[in-house]
């Protein structure tokens, strides 16, 4: 029996692990008695589709804070993928590298070049090879890396290391751009520091209100619906309620029926108006919290004022929702703060608001209303980001992001680059500076696209800062040193930029193509590399495109740590064995570093890559200590004895020392001026272990300058993609309950992909009438950036004007062909979750994705896009 | 070499538009290239006039509507100084203050001021010579008047039952008072309501307090020692009033540009552009201008124009410092570095095709000028749908008014209108369609339809095939909701976080396996988030009965031979 959390959403609810039955016996968590044979997955492509293994391991569900108990039907189901049948478990290549003619063959048709198996040193050789001579030519900014939000702490943190100090490339960022960087955005310019919830989830229970924007965690993280009881409880008492802000109908919409609270209802894309309208009456109605603001917060003044163009009948023109109900609202989170004897309240966004080309100005909003109310920094209140990927929080903390070092520091800050090359035994200017965030890191890959793809983001070119403040200014500095050491690349003519584009990418944890938005233009990218390898442990749709596949262990075959949506550290743990020669990805680094060599360094592994994940902890540790997300205090072995004391848990900042938590990170590593000493050198003095982590943020300040939290005005511009005639028609996109992101795992559960089987497209059945799609025919949408098809079903839960397509799938289902890629200017996060669309019923008989005829506007509306859209080739200076 | 001298803009009324005029330029204007001087008449902040009738009604703290203030270190502002006079030929703006403003740029925000009407008893001195009692309700001084006038009278007479005036009643009545609408028109918001919604909405109103007086005018306030003590209507009766609100429409403040030889009519007359037609140094917003389209005072209209008037100022300086720029680096020398090129445009502003990031006033042009491109359908000039949507402000009571609406409607060819009357239920929505999209709709008595139907007519989405669809909110037929588990199909879900369906726990059951932990382990259902539980707790019982109830029946058979 082992004790570890579900492998998928940030939840990370508690279960144990205990060895499976023999096929056929059936499972005692009544999964399916047989494993599914010859599911999916590339029929050809993936060599092992092997002698049935044994049963997955049986899933019994263990008390944990987040999930008491409770497990959803993934969770439940999680050890199938353990043995999915096509799991790889070789390392693959294509045929023709392993030939000498085929070292240049370029993009040669990928049908014609197989997948083959071949030895773990033969692949390293190659890739090893691939890279260093792609750097001798190209120069380091050539090879790029994107990660995931699923990988350990462990991992997170390697991979960021070894882009900036083996490959030395600034190109790295991560899927989690796609889901957390608005939320990271707005958070740290406000308070200072992002941790999504700034305070235990159980917290809720004692609320009286819960305000959700763009959350359906009934139906992403079903167990957390116990939190909401009390909110709802409140509501059927008349003294809060729990309120809900979707476009949709959602399972979460509905848990306000029946008295329990209230659904808000907007136009997608008119969130933040929601939010400023119930800004507005809080002020209108004298509701705010005076005294908190005078003690606690900069800004209100501005910011007071700038709602005041924003009356609830505006705003009603705006959202759609009725004036009334935003002052309803306005009155029930009033009622429920400290400030007027409630027992708290609770303002939370999710994906559904930070998806947004305005995500950031829309989070700050929520932290704005929040604040104003007064409930940001007290026990019982508060402003948080739900996050969404199982390590999505831990993702975005240990360097894995384009702007970031470990610890949360940022990667253009003097003091935080000198700290982590001391700990990595480099020198401060050998680390790179910035890269671009995820869509324009994607976006600039390989070879030069025919025409720059994506639509311009508003409000000029992302700066991929989280924190967009002075500091921002000084990044010059260091990043310039590093790009004049670059390799010269011709200027283009009238090139918009002499830059290099990277040439090779490195995947792990992230099924791109079927999660980026504007999918196709990212599979154009990804074939015109020269090397793309993959790093999975089943052929996702993007691993089928790689040069190179490397087999790696997932969740129940590996140690680590993750850190939930709370910020709570937690451990993951083993309890069966990698199939074939499946490797951590700690491993394959560490294999790649010992070729590779470190540049500028005398003997290729005077950078160390430790593999045990306790050791790789330790110098994570030790990298964060002084930063934002300190985990200094922490150790394998520290959160195991609390576990196994039936602890409290650990909520980061968690110092070694309960001194040591200023910014300034003036405390020298030990280990100074040597290189990384590895475990000998991680034992803290006794004393240091004692810091008891930090359930509950900002009680006694924010960690800003002035120790106050930062309100700034924002106003709203609508969508980047808004409706328009030959584009009627909202689209939102979401998940359900049986799928996890692009499916890669959940397709592979015969239990979840009979329930769920294939995507779909939720129309009103008012819309249905008009455009003559019956309810369960096939429906064909169409955007500037291609069309997807799926069988429309007709439901009331969508507005007549909008229509709604899950996302977990690949092929001419796939939604994210259709989404805009136009990104936050502040954050770099794609606008997922809105964009304009035509619907049009597809004729029986014709092929599903067939090229559509004369479908309007599907590439002409925009035939050029100009060269100076400021969403390609710009480095924030 | 231009670009050198920033161009001087000077805005004439810093109100609502004049504002957000100073707000949107600024906006685009990030290499300074505008020098912005605002003469505002008032001496307050900046404030929120649409809000006036919130603050009568007691419904806002009056700081609550203070706006935004421009950053003084960009822009010269002098509040409390009103403009005289415009000398076109030297273009320089005289005022009251004996200052002198020129200008290359002057926007007109002047705004509009109360019709007083020509009534016995009410002087002759516009809204400055009302007697004590009698209040327009234009600025922040009439509403707080008014406010402090509520406190001694129990009586107020609203005339005029426009927006402002059915505002200003529903606020009055709010306070407690009781008030009487007298309107000249056969019913309440005829330039937004026809009669059936009108009645609706006078139907309403009494329900709150309000007396609604309409088809009949006032033929004299009457006075007594200085102060109004009621009006005389047109038929001789009498409303006795402490407080009389005039709310008897607007009148543009155009004199300073007909003074000037500009050319007014009701406003002062601008073209599409904004423009004076005979003086293109010269542009009107807001309630002051007289655009082609006419103009109907509301100010999302005047913001509208606003923007609209920011982003050309903003194109046209960055087109031409694109020139110039293009100018230098064709004479210039390559490289640029000399002392010419110091003296010429700003070395700062770069375009796309200089090998750098464009910055950012040429990237902000490119920007606006695509969002333009996309928003704007080409066939339809000027677009200013989705300005003219009136949302009275009278708290639970709710009225809504757009485009194609009101009494003095004359419908098109091609136009299809449906409506819904439900008096008794003070209800009353009309749709009206052409083309496929809304183009226009009344409702009164239905929040929820009216913001579907305000979302609908602003993104001009597809209406549905049969607009009496508009008139409701429309849900799916479906059977009516399930209350026992007898009546619950059994595939209907149950759990969700684990998609047991009722089928399968009834199955459970039928299998000796009743109890709520059977059931757990043997399908998983409420091991989620166990919100279930009662539902399986009930189907768990219903399905123990019905065995017995079968059983029963079993018994029973057997005992009564056939």
């Amino acid at each position: 029996m082992t004790d570890t959390h579900c492998p998928y959403c940030a939840l990370q609810c508690g279960m144990s692990l205990a060895p499976g039955t023999e096929p056929g016996a059936g499972g005692a968590s009544g999964t399916p008695s047989s494993v599914p044979d010859g599911g999916r997955g590339a029929a050809g492509s993936a060599p092992d589709v092997g002698p049935r293994r044994a049963l997955p391991l049986t899933v019994t569900p263990r008390e944990f804070p987040t999930n008491r108990g409770g497990l959803c039907q993934k969770g439940w189901t999680s050890s199938s993928v353990l043995t999915a049948t096509d799991r790889i478990t070789t390392p693959l290549v294509r045929h023709s590298l392993l030939t000498s003619a085929g070292q240049d063959a370029g993009a040669a048709d990928l049908r014609d070049d197989p997948l083959v198996p071949a030895s773990w040193d033969t692949v390293l050789d190659l890739v090893a090879g691939k890279l260093a001579a792609l750097r001798a030519e190209h120069g380091p900014e050539s090879v790029a890396v994107f990660g995931g939000g699923g990988l350990t702490n462990e991992k997170a943190y390697a991979l960021g290391k070894f882009a900036r100090t083996v490959l030395q490339t600034p190109n790295i960022d991560y899927n989690g751009r796609f889901c957390m960087s608005s939320a990271a955005a707005a958070t740290n310019r406000a308070l200072g520091a992002d941790r999504g919830l700034p305070f235990p989830l159980a917290d809720l229970g004692g609320a009286d209100v819960v305000l959700l924007l763009g959350s359906n965690l009934a139906e992403t993280m079903p167990p957390a619906v116990q939190h909401l009881a009390g909110a709802r409880e409140a509501g059927r008492r008349g003294t809060g309620g729990l309120v809900v802000v979707d476009p949709r109908v959602s399972a979460t919409a509905k848990l306000t029926d029946d008295g329990a609270g209230v659904h808000l209802q907007p136009v997608p894309g008119t969130d933040m108006v929601v939010l400023l309208g119930l800004l507005h009456v809080v002020l209108a109605e004298g509701l705010a919290d005076r005294e908190y603001l005078a003690e606690r917060v900069t800004g209100f003044e501005d910011v007071a004022r700038s709602v005041a163009v924003w009356w609830p009948e505006r705003a009603e023109t705006v959202c759609g929702v009725p004036a009334e109900e935003l002052r309803r609202v306005a009155r029930l989170l009033a009622v429920a703060a400290p400030a007027h004897g409630g027992r708290g309240a609770y303002v939370l966004t999710g994906r559904g608001v930070e998806q947004s080309a305005q995500g950031t100005a829309t989070v700050t909003a929520a932290i704005n209303l929040a604040l104003t109310l007064g409930l940001v920094g007290r026990e019982g209140s508060g402003y948080g980001a739900v996050t969404g990927q199982g390590n999505g929080q831990g993702g975005r903390e240990h360097g894995q992001k384009s702007d970031q070092l470990p610890g949360y520091r940022k990667i253009d800050d003097p003091v935080a680059r000198e700290y982590v090359a001391n700990v990595w035994g480099v020198t401060p200017e050998s680390l790179p500076g910035p890269g671009k965030p995820a869509v324009q890191l994607l976006q600039s890959l390989g070879a030069r696209p025919a025409a720059a793809p994506g639509a311009p983001a508003r409000g000029g070119s992302p700066a991929a800062a989280d924190v967009p403040s002075s500091a921002a200014a000084s990044s010059a500095a260091p990043s310039a040193g590093v790009s004049s050491s670059a390799a010269p690349a011709v200027a283009p003519p009238g090139g918009a930029g002499a830059r290099t584009r990277p040439r090779a990418l490195l995947v792990h944890g992230s099924n791109l193509i079927v999660s980026a938005p504007n999918a196709d233009s990212v599979t154009e990218r990804l074939k015109s590399l020269e090397l793309l390898v993959v790093s999975d442990f089943v052929p996702s749709e993007t691993a089928l495109l790689a040069d190179v596949v490397l087999p790696v262990t997932q969740w129940a075959e590996e140690e680590g740590t993750m850190t939930s949506l709370e910020g709570r550290v937690i451990r993951r743990r083993r309890a069966a064995g990698p199939p074939g020669e499946a490797r951590s990805e700690l491993w394959i680094l560490a294999e790649l570093a010992r070729r590779l060599g470190t540049p500028g360094e005398t003997a290729p592994g005077a950078v160390r890559f430790p593999t045990d994940p306790a050791e790789v902890f330790d110098e994570l540790a030790r990298a964060s200590r002084g930063g934002v997300a300190d985990y200094s205090g922490l150790s394998h072995a520290r959160l195991d004895a609390d576990e196994a004391a039936s602890g409290p848990g650990f909520f980061w900042p968690v110092p070694a020392t309960p001194t040591s938590a200023g910014p300034s990170a003036s405390a020298e590593p030990a280990d100074r001026g040597t290189p990384d000493t590895g475990p000998a050198a991680a034992p803290a003095p006794a004393d240091a272990q004692i810091h008891p982590g930090t359930p509950r943020m900002f009680l006694d300040g924010f960690p800003t300058p002035d120790g106050r939290a930062r309100m700034i005005a924002v106003d709203h511009n609508g969508p980047a993609d808004d409706v328009r005639p030959g584009a009627p028609l909202y689209l939102v996109t979401g998940r359900v309950l049986q799928h996890y992101q692009s499916g890669a795992q959940t397709h592979r559960v015969a239990e979840l992909e009979r329930l769920v089987p294939e995507p779909y497209i939720e129309i009103h059945p008012v819309l249905g009438f008009r455009i003559g799609v019956p309810d369960g025919a096939r429906a064909r949408l169409t955007t500037d950036r291609g069309f997807v098809e799926a069988t429309a079903r007709w439901t009331d839960a969508v507005r007549p004007d909008t229509v709604f397509m899950p996302f977990h799938w690949s092929g001419v289902g796939s939604v994210n062909r259709v989404t805009t890629d136009a990104t936050d200017p502040i954050s770099g996060m794609p606008e997922f979750k809105v964009c304009a669309v035509e619907i049009a019923p597809v004729p029986d008989g014709v092929p599903p994705g067939s090229e559509p005829g004369t479908v309007p506007g599907a590439t002409s509306r925009f035939p050029i896009r100009p060269e100076s859209a400021p969403t390609l080739e710009e480095t924030p200076a | 070499m231009s670009l050198r001298v920033p161009t001087r803009i000077v805005v004439i009324g810093f109100g609502m538009v004049g504002g957000r005029f100073v707000d949107e330029l600024l906006r685009r204007d990030t290499d300074d290239a505008f020098d912005i001087t605002v003469l505002g008449a008032e001496p307050y902040e900046p404030y929120n006039r649409v809000l006036l009738s919130d603050v009568v009604a007691g419904r806002t703290d009056v700081a609550a509507i203070s706006m935004p203030m421009p950053d003084l270190e960009r822009v010269d502002l002098r509040r409390g100084v009103s403009a005289v006079s415009i000398d076109r030929e030297a273009r320089v703006v005289v005022a009251d203050d004996g200052s002198r403003h020129p200008y290359d740029q002057l926007v007109l925000a002047t705004g509009s001021e109360a019709r007083i009407p020509p009534v016995p008893g009410l002087g002759t001195g516009g809204a400055a010579g009302l007697p004590a009692g009698v209040h327009a309700l234009r600025t922040l001084d009439d509403a707080r008047e008014i406010v402090a006038a509520t406190v001694n009278t129990p009586r107020a007479v609203v005339v005029g039952g426009g927006v402002l005036g059915v505002e200003a009643a529903y606020g009055l009545a709010a306070r407690g008072l009781e008030v009487t609408i007298v309107d000249g028109a056969p019913s309440l918001m005829a330039r937004q309501l026809d009669g059936p919604a009108g009645e609706v909405l006078a139907d309403g109103l009494a329900a709150r307090g309000v007396t609604v007086r309409a088809g009949v005018l006032p033929s004299e306030v009457l006075v007594a020692g200085g102060r109004v003590v009621g009006v005389r209507l047109g038929n001789d009766d009498v409303v006795a009033a402490g407080l009389v609100v005039m709310s008897t429409g607007t009148v543009p403040m155009s004199g300073i540009a007909q003074a000037a030889g500009l050319t007014t009519d009701r406003g002062i007359v601008v073209g599409h552009d904004l423009t004076s037609p005979d003086d293109d140094a010269i542009c009107a917003v807001g309630d002051c201008a007289q655009p082609p389209e006419g103009s109907r005072g509301l100010v999302a209209e005047g913001w509208d124009q606003a923007r609209r008037l920011a982003e050309r100022f903003a194109d046209q300086a960055a087109a031409r410092a694109a020139a110039t720029a293009r100018e230098a680096a064709g004479l210039g020398r390559p490289g640029g570095d000399g002392p010419g090129a110091a003296e010429g445009p700003r070395a700062h502003l770069r375009f796309p095709d200089q090998g750098e990031r464009p910055s950012m006033a040429v990237r902000l042009g490119t920007l606006l000028g695509s969002q333009a491109v996309t928003r704007t359908p080409s066939d339809a000039g000027i677009e200013t749908r989705g300005t003219d949507v009136v949302k009275v402000k009278a708290g639970d009571l709710s009225v809504v008014s757009m485009g194609a609406a009101g009494l003095g409607r004359a419908p098109r060819p091609g136009e299809r209108a449906v409506r819904l009357a439900d008096p008794a239920a003070g209800r009353f929505v009309e749709a009206v369609v052409a083309d496929g999209v809304l183009v226009g709709a009344t409702c009164v008595g239905d929040p929820r339809v009216a913001a579907d139907l305000t979302a609908a007519y602003t993104r001009r989405t597809p209406v549905p095939t049969d607009p009496a669809f508009l008139l409701l909110t429309p849900i799916m037929a479906t059977a009516a909701p399930v209350d026992s588990p007898e009546h619950m199909p059994d595939d209907a879900v149950v759990c969700r976080c684990n998609g047991v369906t009722k089928g399968e726990i009834a199955d459970c059951c039928a299998d000796g396996k009743d109890s709520l932990e059977e059931i757990a382990a043997a399908t998983r259902a409420t091991t989620g988030c166990g919100s279930c539980k009662e539902a399986v707790c009930g189907i768990a019982a219903w399905a123990r009965s019905a065995r017995g109830e079968a059983a029963d029946h079993m018994t029973s058979e057997t005992q009564v031979p056939a």
